[in-house]
């Protein structure tokens, strides 16, 4: 039995708030096109945007400017060339003016690989793109296209859109040997997910600390398009997320024989990432002597650290206790909304008041990340809702029941307001975060674990200052 | 005195029904009785205007616009028959852009620069490409342009199937201050069968036939020409029945909304006239094999 079941104390929410709005209120992702940035992430890629003027700078200005001000990268935001369609383009179609643009973007810019993609505009009035780009490959540009016009998605669909479409058009068939020990991580959204940097890293850091060799693919860390081009030969992919990633880790299954192992919950915390590594060593066969020496040895001095700073935490967390948050909310990404909860819940024993999904996972997902919300420790169970309109969340979090005290609220910039209103605490972990200024900065593995803990209790403790 | 607006009139039917060579013959006739016309071209083709200039093309609107960026109307606006001013909308290649989006383009230039009220026109007459596939070919339909719409039918299943569709844009965009219909000119009528089929169905959609024209080889012989009946045979039976329809269409004040069928009302309503069509086959093949 649940000793402690969170359905019991959650209030249930009103008829009102639950009904679907027809509108949006303050947006918590981007179209399609914003995967432009997923681009961006690849050291040495440019995107190229087939779109109306405004559409690639608001993407960019929302998801990588004002959500933790990380810049726009080598080739992203104000880099990026556009058609920028006008009604020309809208009536003749826009095909001649992207093959201009692609020619002379050829001549000015430097780059390793380019993407094309296309908004609502060349979606709609039906222009052949691939027709314009095939030509290009046909001369040995690096260059793929994707298709992401606003009415196939948000940029979480976008990602995986211009995903595939490199590992089809870029990278191409593969018949040969496979790398022992190579792995390929499809995780968090680049950009969106405001600390992906730093988490990346965390992972590969991780990871070859376990003794195995990593395609992050994205970021800092990445090697750039030598990376992609060695993802055929990964022994397995490892989707490290509820479920963005899965699409192209079946499809990289099909396609070059690739098996997958899917972790849902991003580790945060010595107890998470230990048991991720552990998991990822027996998917992949590690038996010898000497490999499992180095995952545990790799493990023991990881945790040594870990515990030895969780341990000099324990005076503050036990003496402060009456001035901290006993219940929390999670408002964000499914990602991070799942890897903070469990890591609130079975690391520092606070109660789940609310959680609330926004990044719009497609259905068939659903089910499986509802159940892991009731599993979420062996003694605790909690529902996880689906919504995007912050009205309405915020709507859900005024009727939550937070107990005597005032919650921590793990959310967004959007939440700022309301956690002034409810007397809580912010900690913006989230798309948008503005009031962030995010580089290197991980919330995730051992590492970041601690770095989150500074946060949220700094957050917390400086709240009576 | 204020100054007059001109009365709209929008002309659609399916591709191939006659709408150009019977639009052309309403404005030529509209113009040789004295009044001050202009016939717009919505088609992509662009060919609507021929048989007014002597078989001549003119350059379309948007052919000027994909030249120019800044484009003066007049620079689209020509002269044929009796000084009728011809436009043409034209269009993208086929399979390219949105034609639509090209029309509601091309009205818009020339309502933006006022080239109506400056030509001080008597009637302006949209002649649209068939089916209405999307927003850009209700553009006629919609407020502020024609106020009346008249859709050209034969008793072929597939135009009358066009002709319905058009009623269900009209009826959309009748509450939105939208054009309304006037009725249906029924085209290459030559039996009473055929005449049967157009009254039943104008009967179930409550509209009204204008005018019936029969199918004639003067129209033919003029449009081989280069020319419209009321031009090249101008004493002929069918120049007087085009003149008969331009006043009916002139004098027209009233439009109504229709009732289209639905989907499946249409398909009983064909399949019915189907089967009578199959009877009557049936029977001419006894006779013959009788005689």
């Amino acid at each position: 039995m649940s000793i402690v079941d969170t359905e019991d104390k959650v209030s249930p929410v009103t008829e009102t708030t639950s009904k679907k709005t027809n509108s949006i209120e303050q947006v918590r992702y981007g179209c399609a096109i914003g995967a432009m940035q997923s681009v961006a992430a690849i050291p040495r890629a440019i995107p190229i945007t087939h779109c109306g003027p405004g559409c690639s700078d608001k993407q960019f200005m929302n998801l990588a400017f004002y959500n933790g001000f990380q810049g726009g990268g080598y080739g992203g935001g104000a880099v990026a060339p556009s058609t920028n369609a006008s009604e020309r383009e809208v009536v003749f179609g826009g095909a001649q003016r992207l093959s201009d643009l692609i020619e002379s973007g050829l001549e000015i810019l430097e780059a390793d690989l380019f993407v094309v993609l296309t908004g609502c505009i060349p979606d709609l009035v039906g222009d052949d793109v691939g027709s314009v780009v095939t030509p290009f490959q046909k001369q040995g540009v690096p260059i793929a296209f994707a298709e992401t016009g606003g009415f196939k998605g948000n940029n979480f669909t976008g990602h995986e859109l211009v995903t595939r479409a490199i590992i089809d058009q870029y990278v191409g068939d593969y018949v040969g040997p496979k790398t022992k020990g190579l792995v390929n991580v499809w995780s968090l959204l680049p950009y969106h997910n405001t600390f992906w940097r730093g988490d990346l890293t965390e992972i590969k850091r991780t990871l070859e600390g376990a003794g195995f060799k990593v395609n992050i693919l994205f970021g800092p860390e990445s090697e750039g398009v030598s990376e992609w081009k060695a993802i055929p030969q990964a022994e397995f992919n490892i989707v490290l997320g509820p479920w963005l990633g899965l699409a192209t880790a079946r499809h990289l299954e099909q396609k070059y024989g690739q098996r997958f192992l899917h972790v849902p919950v991003l580790p945060i915390g010595a107890h998470e990432t230990t048991s991720f590594l552990r998991t990822v060593a027996d998917f992949a066969g590690l038996k010898t002597k000497s490999s499992r020496k180095k995952l545990e040895s790799f493990i023991q001095d990881e945790e040594t650290r870990y515990y030895k700073y969780l341990e000099d935490f324990t005076d503050f967390y036990a003496e402060y206790w009456w001035g901290l948050p006993a219940k929390f909310a999670v408002i964000g990404d499914s990602a991070y909304n799942l890897a903070l909860t469990k890591f609130l819940v079975n690391q520092l024993g606070l109660i789940p008041g609310r959680q609330i999904i926004t990044d719009n996972p497609p259905d068939e997902f659903r089910d499986e990340i509802r159940s892991y919300y009731r599993a979420i420790a062996e003694d605790v169970s909690t529902e996880v809702e689906f919504e995007e309109d912050s009205y309405a969340i915020h709507q859900i979090l005024r009727q939550t029941d937070f107990g005597h005290k005032p919650p921590v609220i793990f959310g967004t910039t959007w939440e700022r307001d309301l956690a002034k209103e409810l007397k809580g605490a912010i900690v913006e972990v989230g798309f948008p975060t503005s009031y962030e200024v995010v580089l290197s900065r991980s919330y995730i593995g051992y590492r970041g674990a601690l770095t989150l803990l500074e946060k949220i209790y700094t957050t917390t403790v400086s709240a009576s200052a | 005195m204020g100054k007059k607006t001109a009365k709209q009139i929008a002309i659609y039917g399916k591709g191939g029904i006659g709408k150009s060579t019977t639009t052309s013959n309403i404005s030529a006739a509209l113009v040789e009785a004295g009044y001050k016309v202009m016939q717009f071209g919505c088609d992509p083709k662009a060919d609507s205007t021929n048989t007014l200039r002597g078989g001549e093309y003119i350059p379309s609107v948007l052919d000027l616009l994909r030249e120019n960026a800044r484009v003066d109307a007049h620079d689209a606006v020509f002269q044929g028959f009796k000084g009728v001013y011809c436009v043409e909308a034209g269009g993208p290649q086929p399979g390219v852009g949105c034609a639509g989006r090209g029309i509601i383009t091309a009205v818009e230039l020339l309502k933006q620069q006022n080239i109506f009220e400056e030509l001080d026109l008597d009637y302006v007459i949209y002649d649209v490409l068939g089916d209405v596939v999307c927003g850009g070919f209700a553009v006629p339909v919609r407020e502020g342009i024609a106020e009346h719409v008249f859709t050209i039918s034969s008793a072929d299943f597939m135009a009358i199937y066009a002709a319905n569709n058009l009623f269900r844009g009209i009826k959309t965009y009748s509450s939105k201050g939208g054009a309304l219909l006037g009725g249906v000119i029924a085209n290459s009528i030559n039996s009473d069968f055929h005449r049967h089929i157009v009254d039943d169905f104008v009967e179930r959609t409550q509209t009204q036939v204008v005018e019936y024209i029969p199918r004639s080889l003067t129209v033919t012989q003029a449009e081989l020409q280069g020319k419209t009946t009321i031009e090249a045979a101008p004493n002929s039976e069918q120049a007087a029945i085009y003149r008969r329809l331009a006043n009916k269409i002139a004098d027209h004040t009233e439009s109504k909304v229709p009732s289209p069928l639905d989907a499946k009302e249409l398909r009983e309503w064909s399949s019915s006239w189907a089967d009578q069509l199959i009877e009557i086959e049936r029977k001419t093949q006894y006779v013959a094999v009788d005689a």
